[in-house]
């Protein structure tokens, strides 16, 4: 033993200078980015949360704008918390992350974001105002800052507060609903029992046990407690922390209250919840959905959007799936660009930031992710680059001859008029808003060429976008919802965030005894046992006979002596 | 302790590359990637969010019901599974060892453990909902002795073919019938095989996280789970404690499975 210790001693230093080099290659590794000559940026993103062919143009377009070359690492995390961990842990060397709203602020009380106005500050005066920021300052829909900057106006971070605005720029937002079969359930349902059809409030035989909920604290949270208000289940009393009765919170302050009383109940709602679902997804709902596997599912507007786009059924000229949004509030959420305090490149960061808040860069993303992008819906409508886009896509498509006419109303704005089925007509202007036409001897024909298939043409030869298609984008309550009070955001747990992770494991471990573990372990008892008493039954009766006729001398008993 | 440096310089002067040089790369891999991280779990264990020493994570794992009932239902079906593997595998073992070609037949069973366990299971997966069967704890029975019946019939079928036949002509030259011969000398020389058998499915089955959560849609929440859980969620001091408990299951069955077979004479062989 003695001869092993210098043994281990030395293998044990080994592996520290291993661990030690690594640690070395890693820190020159990111420090050499700007001695070889190119420029680096590092990404830190969700999977599949951008048009990869993004990146490239962006190094082109950086190249055009500064000269240099830049070199773009692009890494990926799948939870927030993942993200979160290493960033804290000051593992993560990057330039550029793409949190959502609440562990935007748990990372700004921690102290682990810069400030993105003094940024913008230092590097107009280190190059003398020679790059701007616009896109990122004027093209962000207002709606979503004003939202963000309700809620997160102050972030406390040791005893100063901070604005997150100032901190963050948006990316994509969205909502929290009901991604629903529309042959299973229907709209008269959804609008009667809203958050309530998570558990089969409306008792639909065809529902029961084809429901998925997602395996994520936060959002099962929120739709447990609105659910509990929708149904005037919440807990009797005021509220601890909020010091007014629970029926009066609004729903940002509900479901961001974790008081251990509301935690209870919706304890209570969700061990429930586990008799009317067939489980909880982490990333199949949206397949579950496509295959009719189940019909209803607690879903973000963006995958929502995303699996409806994919279930259009060719035949039926509709789509499968449809988005509902419960009427007594939902969830609103924001994932937005931070540039951490570990960032080394700055200017590419910023400039990176501004680029995607460009309206072709925000239709490229949503056309690829199919989530709501933070640019201005005006910005991307009367943007061309946006638009073609949205057409390379298909979310836009070309007017057709076949689908409708098109027409000048008197200020000379064009109107296209639709007839799908017979006397049924309506009337949209080219950006897709209704028009409301009574007379059409009002409206003056366009008199637009058409090609051999059928679209028309301007006088310059150019196709134009079907005003269908833009009502259908731009004006889908999914994608783009009403920003109203009933829309809550959700803040980080904070301290109580264990506690409510441990309200939800006991929910998922549910309090039903295993009955198929006992009657499997019963059966297997029996069949032991069966075979065990057939065995000792017949050599019982193989003894007995052999006793009567055998001499004394010839008994067992010898034998076992003998050994 | 001179000694033993005075034992090690003369051989450091004449380094001869010796057979146990070769177990050098592997012995600096259990290192890092066995020792050190156990060794990280023992530390986590005793922090708090905020790195201070603290056994408040004890506390909260051994004072909340809702996950000792998780690692009782997990032990609960470790050893169900257990059991019904045993009770498909060891017949299954028995007659492919008295075949002739049992040793290709063998390789039939084996033939799962080649694909990917995560296929497997989400194959299975779609199986089930392709018959239209409700996933539940039934599935994930199911699913873990189809993923763990291999490692049971391996080490049983190992131990019956190396017993010696002469062993058995013995007991029915004595005059004992089949069923006595089975009972009485198959069984005990085969308790080595069992033993390994059980070992080798009883500890992944209370472990494994992924065919629970793919089978039952994630409503069966076994232990694996609740520790996937807790490092999700950042709460890595609960985490480190409840892989310790289960490092703890680990060993004692290990240590009693150990003893078993010890006081069992080892006639037969087992596999691991």
């Amino acid at each position: 033993m003695k001869k092993r210790i210098p043994l281990i001693a030395v293998l044990l230093v080994a592996v520290l200078c291993i661990s030690l080099t690594l640690a070395a290659c890693d820190k020159s590794g990111a420090a050499g980015g700007s001695s070889s000559g190119k420029d680096e940026l590092v990404i830190y993103n969700w999977e599949q949360y951008i048009d990869t062919g993004i990146i490239p143009d962006f190094e082109q377009y950086y190249y055009e704008l500064t000269g240099r070359r830049l070199e773009i690492t692009y890494t990926t995390f799948d939870t927030n918390e993942t993200m979160m961990t290493k960033v804290l842990k000051n593992d993560a060397n990057v330039d550029l992350i793409c949190p959502s709203e609440y562990a935007i602020e748990k990372l700004m009380s921690a102290g682990f974001v810069k400030n993105l106005k003094e940024v913008e500050n230092r590097l107009t005066e280190q190059y003398g105002g020679k790059y701007t920021f616009d896109n990122m300052h004027s093209n962000i829909e207002p709606e979503v800052m004003s939202a963000i900057k309700t809620m997160f106006s102050a972030v406390q971070a040791g005893d100063k507060t901070y604005d997150m605005t100032e901190y963050m720029v948006p990316y994509m937002w969205g909502t929290l609903g009901l991604l629903y079969n529309k042959n299973v359930v229907s709209e008269e349902e959804l609008e009667k029992y809203g958050w309530g059809m998570l558990w089969n409030e409306s008792n639909n035989p065809e529902l029961e046990g084809k429901i998925l909920v997602k395996d994520s604290i936060r959002d099962t949270y929120c739709a447990a407690v609105l659910y509990l208000k929708e149904y005037n289940k919440l807990p009797d009393g005021v509220s601890a922390t909020q010091g007014v009765p629970y029926s009066e919170l609004s729903v940002a302050d509900l479901i961001n209250c974790t008081d251990d009383a509301l935690l209870k109940a919706a304890e209570e709602a969700l061990t429930e919840q586990r008799d009317h679902i067939a489980g909880y997804e982490v990333d199949f709902g949206k397949d579950d959905m496509l295959n009719e596997i189940v019909y209803l599912d607690l879903a973000w507007s963006g995958d929502a959007l995303w699996a409806i786009e994919e279930s259009y059924d060719e035949e039926a000229d509709d789509y499968l799936l449809g988005y509902y949004v419960p009427e007594i509030g939902s969830n609103i959420w924001y994932d937005g660009w931070i540039i951490p305090t570990s960032a080394k490149n700055e200017l590419a960061a910023m400039l990176f930031i501004d680029y995607m808040c460009t309206p072709r860069s925000g239709a490229r993303n949503t056309g690829y992710i199919g989530y709501t992008s933070a640019v201005a819906k005006d910005k991307l409508m009367s943007d061309q680059g946006a638009i073609d886009a949205l057409l390379d896509v298909e979310y836009l498509w070309y007017a057709s001859s076949e689908e409708c006419k098109i027409f000048f109303d008197a200020d000379g704005n064009s109107v296209f008029r639709y007839e799908w089925t017979e006397g049924d007509v309506y009337y949209l202007y080219a950006d897709g808003s209704e028009a409301e036409i009574d007379d059409e001897s009002t409206l003056t024909p366009a008199g637009y060429e058409t090609d051999e298939d059928g679209y028309y043409l301007t006088a310059d030869g150019e196709n134009i976008v079907d005003a269908d298609a833009m009502s259908y984008f731009f004006f889908d309550e999914g994608r783009y919802p009403e920003i109203t009070e009933t829309l809550g955001v959700m803040r980080d747990f904070g301290s109580a965030n264990d506690k409510v992770v441990q309200m939800w494991e006991r929910a998922k471990a549910g309090t039903d005894t295993p009955w198929v573990l006992i009657w499997c372990l019963i059966a297997i008892t029996a069949v032991v046992g069966i075979s065990a008493g057939a065995y000792f039954l017949k050599e019982y009766l193989k003894r007995r006979p052999r006793k009567l006729p055998k001499d004394a001398s010839l008994s067992p008993d010898n034998g076992d002596t003998i050994a | 302790m001179t000694n033993a440096v005075a034992a090690v310089r003369p051989a450091r002067k004449k380094f001869k590359i010796t057979k146990r040089v070769f177990s050098y790369p592997y012995v600096l891999f259990m290192l890092l990637f066995v020792v050190l991280p156990l060794v990280m779990i023992l530390v986590n264990a005793f922090l708090d969010s905020d790195n201070n020493l603290t056994l408040e994570n004890f506390k909260i794992f051994f004072t909340e019901k809702s996950s000792l009932i998780v690692l009782g239902n997990s032990v609960f079906v470790g050893l169900v599974t257990t059991l019904i593997c045993l009770l498909i595998g060891y017949p299954v073992a028995y007659f492919l060892s008295k075949m002739s070609s049992g040793k290709v037949l063998v390789l039939f069973f084996v033939l799962p453990m080649w694909v990917n366990f995560l296929i497997r299971t989400l194959a299975t997966k779609a199986i089930f909902l392709a018959m239209d069967v409700t996933l539940g704890m039934g599935t994930v029975v199911f699913g873990m002795v189809y993923n763990y019946l291999p490692f049971m019939i391996l080490p049983l079928h190992t131990t019956l073919s190396s017993i010696d036949r002469s062993y058995i002509e013995a007991a029915q030259d004595l005059g004992a019938d089949s069923s006595t011969v089975f009972l009485k000398t198959i069984l005990p020389l085969s308790v080595s095989g069992i033993i390994s058998g059980i070992t080798m499915v009883f500890i992944p089955t209370i472990s494994t996280f992924a065919i629970s959560q793919l089978l039952s849609n994630g409503k069966i929440f076994l232990f694996g789970d609740s520790i996937q859980m807790k490092f999700d969620q950042g709460l890595y001091g609960v985490g480190s404690i409840m892989s310790i408990v289960m490092l703890v299951f680990v060993l004692v069955s290990n240590f009693l499975m150990n003893r078993v077979g010890r006081n069992n004479n080892n006639m037969g062989r087992s596999l691991w």
